[in-house]
């Protein structure tokens, strides 16, 4: 029998251990979520001609580009192409649906982790039909067949994107990766 | 027994295996780079079959990962992998990848093949005459697998209309796009505009309409329940005749008394009859133009 000093120390013991658990595994979730963060994307719109980009379009285009990196890889490590959800149109969405298909034939999948991309806006048309953007894109690329890891590596990559308003978004339309700009 | 680094350098026995133990490591580490090593070609275009090279001996895993492309299939090293056009089709980043029990890569990058269309985007699709920088075009060249081109290209430029000169201007693509603006002509009616790369080209029609009206001119006589008024032909300052459906509004004062009546053009003309009694003033208007008065006395 457990005197009331001993009692009220093992409830002391238990609920600061209680404590170390949940802050261990809040720190664990952390971790985990370290290890990959949602694409950071940030714009140039300067050098921007013949149409300066206004600010509301700038922040659609950030919000917009950073929506369809998400989408583009989760998409790509599920072999699904529900995920891409409207903002890939045209070419690109071809391309990325051809893509998921092989993938999924050969038992492919893809991880674009840690994304950061610099985007420049190269051209606007004068009626704001069209944008050319440059990304200069980092990220961690793992390839996997099945479970095996084939290729990983910190990637640095170029892309040519054209992007085009939609009712309620910019969509993505080309994307093109090139040795360099 | 503890020995320190110094102690087992000093012993020579110790020192020898060490040194050959490095030596074989390193000799390892040679021969697995030396029999699986992947050779990707420098230049590749797009839609062209390509060669991959790999060195060793024995069965490996080849892997071609690229835009749109995850291919998969077991070769014999030492052998050329032979990439089908149809793979290499959609110009970007490729990843060649041969595994045996480690993976080798290497990278090569996939250029557009020739022009094969453009993408011409022109506005507006109508347009009023004498307007400065009315119109604009941007021409985006790509091949004939939807890749952009990006390497420098001249594209040229013309403008035709029917009674006016043929305007033509060359424009070298930045990243891939040419554009220009122009300004509309004097004469309504049909504008082609044509964009050409080589032997690729795009055509678009612009309408030009008559401009806003100039010099409205009305008369009218008086009719048993009110006046009857109609415009002279309407033009505008370039003598083109404004579209039909243009609302042409008339306007009667009779003292204190206004009566205003909105009719539309047909065949270059607008009439309204108003209802109206006594001496009028009748004016007209059309857009920012005002027409003369007219004064009809009472009968």
């Amino acid at each position: 029998m457990l005197r009331r000093a001993d009692k009220s120390y093992a409830r002391a013991f238990c609920s600061r251990g209680m404590l170390w658990l949940v802050g261990g595994v809040l720190l664990a979730a952390l971790g985990c979520f370290a290890t990959d963060t949602a694409p950071q994307v940030v714009l140039d719109a300067t050098k921007a001609a013949p149409r300066t980009v206004e600010a509301l379009t700038q922040r659609s285009i950030v919000r917009d580009y950073r929506f369809a990196w998400t989408n583009l890889s989760e998409a790509l490590a599920s072999n699904s192409a529900n995920p891409l959800n409207g903002l890939f149109e045209g070419t690109a969405s071809s391309w990325l649906h051809d893509e998921i298909s092989n993938q999924l034939k050969n038992g492919l999948t893809s991880r674009y982790l840690n994304q950061n991309h610099k985007l420049e806006v190269v051209f606007y048309a004068p009626e704001g039909d069209v944008m050319e953007l440059h990304d200069t894109a980092e990220y961690d690329l793992e390839v996997l067949d099945g479970n095996k890891s084939i290729h990983s590596e910190h990637a640095v990559v170029h892309y040519i994107v054209l992007m085009t308003p939609g009712a309620d978004r910019w969509v993505v339309r080309q994307i093109q990766s090139v040795p360099h700009f | 027994m503890s020995w320190s680094m110094n102690t087992l350098c000093r012993n020579h026995s110790v020192r020898n295996t060490l040194i050959l133990g490095l030596g074989v490591v390193a000799l390892a580490a040679v021969a697995l780079s030396q029999t699986l090593n992947v050779r990707v070609p420098s230049a590749a275009v797009a839609g062209e079959s390509i060669w991959i090279g790999t060195t060793g001996s024995g069965s490996a895993t080849f892997y071609l990962i690229g835009p749109t492309v995850s291919l998969k299939h077991d070769v014999q090293l030492g052998s050329e992998i032979v990439v089908p056009s149809k793979q290499t089709e959609i110009a970007g980043q490729y990843k060649a990848v041969v595994c045996v029990d480690h993976c080798q890569s290497a990278d090569f990058y996939v250029a557009p093949a020739k022009p094969a269309s453009l993408t011409f985007l022109v506005h507006p699709s109508r347009v009023p005459v004498g307007q400065n920088d009315a119109i604009s075009g941007v021409a985006l060249a790509f091949d004939e697998f939807g890749n952009l081109i990006f390497e420098p290209s001249t594209v040229d430029f013309q403008l035709a209309a029917k009674g006016s000169a043929l305007t033509t201007r060359s424009v070298q693509t930045q990243n891939g796009i040419a554009w220009f603006r122009a300004p509309s002509g004097k004469a309504a009616g049909a504008l082609q505009v044509t964009a050409s790369l080589h032997d690729v080209s795009a055509r678009r029609v612009v309408q030009q309409v008559a401009s806003d009206p100039c010099n409205l001119r009305i008369k009218g006589q008086r009719t048993p329940k009110g006046v009857l008024v109609e415009t002279e032909p309407i033009r505008d300052c370039a003598g083109n005749p404004v579209p039909d459906g243009t609302v042409v509004t008339f306007t009667a004062k009779n003292g204190n008394e206004i009566s205003t009546v909105d009719a539309p053009v047909k065949q270059d003309v607008a009439r309204a009859q108003i209802q109206a009694k006594g001496t009028l003033v009748v004016s007209a208007a059309s857009g920012v133009v005002m027409g003369n008065e007219l004064r009809l006395e009472a009968q």
